[in-house]
């Protein structure tokens, strides 16, 4: 078969706006998320049981879950239970937050176990209160640590926001099967669409093997 | 919220069938996974640049780019490109095995680095071929060290494999989502086919927890 890469000319302004929408639901995503997922990271390790059970059975349940799965379970359940109509758009932003929170408690957690007891035990001398103690002194480092791990999480959430191609949301994905599907051009359209998505997510995990070795340099842990 | 629940609208017996299908591919995925992503490790590593690099670059390239795409690609674009017509569940086996291929092969190599140089070099004292000190010395340890990776790796790749709902294979998320659309009961199908996703994972992550664990008290 011959291959015509030329058809794409004609499209690239809907192959953008669907590139648009992936982006803007990635970044939205990835802020909500990381916000949740620090703050369930501390409630797995704080010392209330039930506040760690909770935040456990969350992450081992959109964890232990497809993402797709938890995609149409938002999509048909969360309008029924709020008991209002949800656009797309925020439907998919709530389960990608979600399912950010989740892998990201993960990375925050373990970061969070690097911090040496001797560094709470010096808050509790420095007498710095809770709130003082994870902003400044938690924080910091927790954050520093789970910088490269964090990336790549953002890398995946990249790559699983093609997913709300499934429920009809105009991304990147759903744009380019829709042009294949209307020009019968698989190959071409598919290809192309494949390529976006490597050309913006492999600097990406390049950068995180060289932010890596940076950070591991200069805490030389 | 005025929602009566009715969970006796969920038959089981089509998710458990669609559930048998996802294993089905699961398994097949995995030893692919397994078997090729070793010597796909093998390739990455070699010395000579002219291999490396294109094994490399497909390894990138199913590793930055959604789970999604590829499966939506090797549906359409292989029988085009290739001409070969392969039933519905080889095709997912293909594309699920290929990605999983991908991701193992990082992992394998990770722990083929991490083989001391030692053992190699013992080796080819006793006078060992190359491919004797692979078979006999690398894979064993390199395959022991990546346990915990391989099997998560397998894991996800149950997950992913609910992907292929998307391509009409009757796997347990094309048969909740039909289901669903039958009995208009998506809330209480989703449930149970999310419940059942769980059900099989949960167990497999915490062995790898408990390996994991293991391991580093060997190590320590």
């Amino acid at each position: 078969m011959e291959l015509d890469f030329s058809i794409l000319s004609k499209f690239q302004y809907a192959l953008l706006l669907g590139l648009w929408t992936t982006l803007k639901l990635t970044v939205i995503c990835i802020v909500l998320g990381c916000a949740l997922g620090f703050a369930v990271g501390l409630a797995r390790t704080s010392r209330n049981i039930v506040l760690r059970a909770l935040s456990s059975a969350y992450v081992e349940f959109f964890r232990g879950t497809p993402v797709l799965v938890q995609l149409f379970w938002i999509f048909f359940c969360l309008p029924l239970m709020l008991g209002v109509e949800l656009s797309n758009f925020t439907s998919g932003v709530v389960a990608l937050t979600l399912y950010m929170g989740a892998i990201t408690s993960e990375t925050f957690r373990a970061s969070l176990k690097s911090i040496g007891p001797e560094q709470f035990d010096a808050c509790v001398a420095l007498g710095l209160p809770r709130n003082v103690q994870v902003v400044n002194v938690v924080l910091p480092q927790a954050v520093l640590r789970a910088i490269p791990t964090l990336l790549s999480n953002c890398v995946s959430l990249f790559k699983e926001s093609a997913l709300v191609s499934a429920v009809g949301m105009a991304d990147l994905m759903f744009v380019g099967q829709n042009i294949s599907n209307n020009t019968a051009r698989p190959v071409e359209v598919l290809s192309v669409v494949a390529l976006i998505y490597f050309v913006i997510a492999f600097p990406l995990t390049r950068a995180v093997s060289v932010i890596e070795a940076r950070i591991l340099g200069k805490l030389a842990i | 919220m005025d929602y009566t629940f009715d969970f006796n609208a969920v038959s089981l017996a089509p998710l458990l069938k669609g559930l048998w299908v996802s294993l089905e591919l699961t398994v097949a995925a995995n030893v692919i996974g397994i078997v090729f992503g070793f010597g796909l490790a093998l390739l990455i590593m070699s010395p000579f640049k002219l291999v490396r690099l294109p094994f490399m670059l497909l390894v990138e390239f199913f590793r930055c780019t959604p789970a999604i795409v590829q499966i939506v690609w090797i549906f359409y674009c292989v029988p085009m490109l290739f001409d070969v017509f392969l039933d519905p569940i080889t095709m997912g086996v293909l594309a699920l095995g290929l990605n999983l291929m991908a991701f193992n092969a990082e992992a394998y190599r990770a722990s083929i680095q991490a083989v001391p140089k030692e053992q190699i070099d013992a080796g080819i004292a006793l006078g060992l071929t190359p491919i004797q000190r692979i078979l006999h010395i690398v894979f064993p340890t390199a395959f022991r060290a990546s346990v915990p990776v391989l099997l998560t790796n397998g894991i996800v790749i149950f997950q992913q494999s609910a992907l292929v709902a998307i391509v009409a294979i009757q796997d347990l998320m094309y048969q909740g989502k039909s289901l669903a659309t039958e009995t208009y009961r998506p809330i209480e199908t989703f449930t149970v086919v999310a419940l059942i996703y769980f059900a099989v994972s949960f167990p497999v992550t915490q062995i790898v927890g408990l390996l994991e664990r293991r391991r580093q008290l060997l190590v320590s």
